[in-house]
């Protein structure tokens, strides 16, 4: 009987996922980078943009739950709030001067400018995910099927 | 037309077609709609694309650029990864070992061509300078390789048995990305900075995780929403256990059935 944790697979898929990245942004920001100013901002723009973003396609996909369930507005204005909140504290927190506005001269220009930059991450990401899983499927389809081994009784 | 309205038609209208035209065509079920928005997400990406010429005054169009810089790369690499995937071991629609060699040259070119988008001359430029979204696009192309393919390393190794193979090539991948990313945070390319790149990738790794953790609490406020609506909603109504009357006919229905001469004997 094995006496591994049930949660030891997800820790390792994660440790795997984040160290070796993190230890390649580590070394690259000890030899080369002499300034982090703005990351913050960068990250705090991500997310307001992010959670508005996914909230908006989250809110689209309830009119596909809504044929199941007889159309409930409930859900539906839930979400439209949920976006709402994500216009509002992106508008608010860019008013506030220097706090999240970068080169941009005006909230609406800052507020596009970080929808085109997610939707480039999203592009780069997406990439990524094609050549990975695109790899990784083609090797496994052009390996030679194997044949199953019985153990002797 | 006024700036602001080419703008809104040809870029941010164009944007909100790719969006909901690539929803509608993955998630629709009424082959029309499909289609439909199949259509829309062309339309889109199409005017998307074209505008450094529709919108030459717009900053915005260096993502349209950029997105016309990637089309080349891109199809290679998905159609000479398709072309090696489906000439291996598939049972129907196999293709030939050709179509496996043009796919492999295809992948070659394809990672040769990003490579000297960084490495040569072939930098996206746009207007004059280096297009602003390539410092985003590039850095965070090579961190999703490298998050992807480690993860796959141990995927792979905890759900399939016998992928040494494949756990090999994942960590090739991963070491690729990180040489890819530790030589352009050391040397200058002909056209990007090395410190500047280095910078762009601090960046990049903002942008990823300030996009993930956006998107898990919005699937989180998601989740919640529909708790709580479905929590709201009245139970089922049950049904009366049945009378013995009812028992009686469906055992007769039952006996006629499975009871009786069997047909081939």
């Amino acid at each position: 009987m094995s006496d591994r944790s049930p949660m030891r697979p997800f820790t390792l898929l994660g440790a795997f996922a984040i160290l070796p990245a993190g230890a390649v942004l580590l070394l690259v920001w000890w030899t080369s980078v002499d300034s982090t100013e703005g990351t913050l901002v960068r990250f705090s723009n991500a997310l307001l943009t992010s959670f508005t973003f996914i909230s908006f396609i989250l809110m689209m996909t309830l009119f596909v739950y809504g044929d199941a369930r007889k159309r409930p507005l409930a859900p539906l204005f839930g979400m439209f709030m949920s976006v709402l909140l994500g216009v509002a504290m992106t508008v608010f927190f860019l008013s506030q001067g220097e706090l999240l506005m970068e080169d941009n001269g005006s909230v609406r220009a800052q507020a596009l400018s970080n929808l085109i930059r997610l939707a480039t991450t999203l592009l780069g990401l997406g990439l990524a995910g094609m050549v990975v899983a695109g790899t990784l499927f083609a090797s496994l389809m052009n390996t030679p099927p194997r044949s199953i081994q019985f153990e002797e009784e | 037309m006024e700036e602001a309205t080419q703008a809104i038609v040809f870029f941010w209208l164009a944007g909100l077609f790719v969006v909901v035209g690539g929803m509608l065509a993955f998630f629709s079920k009424v082959q029309g709609q499909r289609r439909l928005g199949g259509a829309l997400f062309g339309l889109g990406l199409l005017s998307l694309m074209l505008t450094p010429w529709t919108l030459p005054f717009s900053p915005s169009s260096a993502f349209g650029h950029l997105l016309g810089s990637l089309v080349g790369p891109g199809v290679l690499l998905g159609v000479g990864l398709y072309q090696i995937a489906f000439s291996g071991h598939v049972p129907v629609g196999r293709l030939s070992r050709t179509d496996r060699t043009v796919g492999i040259v295809m992948v070659v070119v394809g990672v040769l061509w990003l490579e000297a988008m960084h490495w040569w001359v072939l930098t996206p430029t746009y207007p004059g300078e280096v297009n602003r979204y390539w410092y985003i696009f590039w850095p965070t192309m090579l961190l999703g390789v490298l998050t992807l393919s480690s993860a796959a390393y141990v995927l792979v190794g905890l759900v399939g048995q016998q992928r040494q193979q494949e756990q090999r090539l994942m960590l090739v991948t991963s070491a690729l990305a990180i040489v890819l990313m530790v030589l352009g945070a050391m040397f200058n390319g002909p056209s990007v900075d090395h410190q500047r790149f280095a910078t762009e990738l601090i960046f990049a790794a903002a942008d990823i995780f300030g996009a993930m953790v956006g998107a898990a609490v919005a699937i989180l406020l998601f989740a919640v929403v529909l708790t709580v609506y479905e929590s709201q909603q009245p139970a089922p109504q049950r049904l009366a256990p049945p009378t013995e009357q009812q028992l009686e006919q469906a055992s007769q229905i039952i006996a006629q059935h499975v009871g009786g001469e069997s047909e081939d004997e």
